[in-house]
């Protein structure tokens, strides 16, 4: 299996892995996928304020490539519009990191937990957080 | 050899894939080659083909003596592949009346896959199953053999967890059926003592290159009287059961590296390399040795480490030049056919790493692989906090688990 350089630099220091800690102000919501068939879990969690993702983190039980798509995703959505969770293309993703295109399934995961963020971030704005 | 993570010069601990040949196998190949070396076809009858026939001789007095054997029972072949190929299905071949085999599931894939063709064409065959510990149980290779069993076939050391199989145990049982038995050694050859007179071995695989030897060449022993048949037809070398001209560099070599890979010698150094990675190892949470540790050849050590991702986990080590516990795909990860009958998960199986050590393998080495694994295990299974259960169950149900660490 080859590996690009921006495949291996985000698996070594994955930018965007982890938790939001203690949000502020907005909604927060996370979203899972997972695919046991092909060894892949996806979590992604999203704070939104204004109609804007403020924050996206991730974690990931996955290949180099699908914890490297899941970094470049956690960065690209950072400012993005909170629609942007429904209409991510994780391809665009693969083609910046230049992964196969046979690791596409593990990757469409990505997009799984992204829209799952999406229903929850929707249900979650109808509840404003408190304090 | 460079230890950092990238580096092009990983440390080498993949010598159950292949060894690099040694220096001395070198010298004894390159006197075979030119025109001033034993380069004539040893088949030839003139005083330059009598040269290279006396080499080849030796080479087999020489491979013989480290497996207990006549020399004049081996026969070269191309590699451990092709005489085990040659062993199912030359004796099946040969074989009018009995039309069963009885193999192993936890066999090298040339042996299974032989297997399979020759159901194909319609031999019965039986897999048995290993125990959780990753070994055979000889009463349960007894219950499979039948009135019609023409073969059984089982490995001496598995490739990909090192578990010694019980062959003495083994054969002495098919000898009581008065079915011969063939034993796949490439794993074992130099690794532990292998006596095919005192096992009772009827025909045995080898290969030149896990000892240091040259990659092509093998061979495969068979005791006198045993039937079978060519696979390959072309002319009356080697009894006319592997025609082709002989390569008399390739058997120099293997001659040679046989003569070097004495068990009584490198063993104890294996074992402490062996012992060393293991022990450093149990300083993790959650690792698990596949297999019976205390019934392993020194060289090999197949571990698991549940809550990563196998290819992550490799790609971390790339330090390292390790195997996977199993066969990768690109986007349809395979699990190991060994782990998976010893009852390990596909996770788990797909997070395991065969970790296989040479007479040249250093405790410095050993060390740096330990702390490169000490790191890379802790911060995938950080990254993964909170995935499901089955991203780090060890066993699948399918079997009782497989021994612990400590």
């Amino acid at each position: 299996m080859e590996y690009s350089f921006d495949v291996e630099r985000r698996f070594d220091s994955p930018a965007g892995a982890g938790n939001i800690e203690a949000p502020r102000e907005g909604a927060v919501a996370h979203g899972e996928a997972e695919d046991r068939s092909l060894n892949v879990w996806i979590r992604f969690e999203v704070q939104a304020d204004g109609g804007t993702i403020r924050e996206a983190r991730f974690r990931a039980f996955g290949c180099p490539h699908t914890i490297a798509a899941a970094s470049w995703a956690a960065e690209a959505l950072r400012g993005a519009p909170v629609d942007a969770l429904r209409s991510f293309d994780v391809d665009a993703a693969r083609r910046a990191l230049n992964v196969p295109k046979e690791k596409l399934g593990k990757l469409l995961r990505i997009e799984d937990a992204l829209r799952a963020c999406a229903e929850r971030l929707t249900e979650a704005a109808l509840e404003p957080l408190e304090g | 050899m460079s230890a950092r993570p990238g580096s092009a010069t990983p440390i080498y601990l993949d010598y159950a894939a292949t060894s690099p040949v040694r220096e001395e196998v070198v010298a004894e190949m390159l006197g075979c080659l030119g025109k001033d070396g034993a380069f004539a076809n040893p088949s030839s009858t003139h005083a330059l083909g009598r040269a290279a026939a006396r080499i080849v001789a030796q080479a087999k007095v020489r491979i013989a003596a480290r497996i207990g054997a006549d020399p004049d029972g081996l026969v070269f072949t191309s590699g451990a592949t092709e005489a085990n190929n040659l062993a199912l299905v030359g004796v099946l071949g040969a074989s009018r009346a009995r039309r069963h085999l009885v193999t192993t599931l936890i066999e090298h894939k040339s042996v299974l896959d032989c297997a399979r063709a020759l159901e194909a064409k319609g031999t019965e065959v039986t897999y048995v199953r290993c125990g959780p510990d990753g070994i055979v149980d000889p009463d349960a290779l007894e219950r499979a053999i039948r009135p019609d069993t023409a073969l059984v076939s089982v490995m001496h050391v598995n490739n990909e967890t090192g578990m010694i199989q019980p062959i003495a145990e083994i054969a002495s049982r098919c000898r009581a059926r008065e079915i011969p038995l063939h034993v796949d050694a490439a794993q074992a050859v130099g690794k532990i003592p292998v006596d095919l007179r005192a096992l009772g071995v009827d025909l045995c695989s080898l290969t030149a290159h896990k000892v240091g030897g040259p990659k092509g060449v093998g061979a495969l022993w068979i005791r006198p009287g045993i039937s079978i048949e060519p696979m390959l037809h072309g002319g009356e070398q080697q009894r006319g059961l592997r025609p082709g001209t002989l390569p008399t560099h390739q058997i120099a070599g293997m001659g040679k590296a046989f003569e070097l890979a004495d068990p009584e010698v490198e063993g104890p150094h294996l074992a402490d390399l062996r012992r060393r990675l293991r022990d450093a190892l149990a300083e993790i949470d959650d690792v698990h040795v596949n297999g019976d540790f205390d019934r392993g050849a020194p060289h090999i050590l197949n571990v698991a480490f549940p809550g990563v991702d196998g290819e992550a986990l490799r790609f971390a080590l790339r330090g390292l030049a390790v195997s996977a516990g199993s066969a990768c795909m690109a986007d349809s990860p395979e699990a190991s056919h060994v782990l998976s009958t010893m009852g390990l998960s596909d996770a788990a199986a797909l997070a395991s790493i065969r970790f296989s050590f040479g007479p040249t393998t250093t405790a410095d080495e050993i060390d740096t692989a330990a702390r490169l694994i000490a790191e890379a295990v802790p911060r995938l299974r950080r990254l993964a906090l909170g995935a499901p259960a089955w991203c780090r169950e060890l066993r699948s149900g399918r079997a009782t688990g497989p021994g612990g660490l400590r």
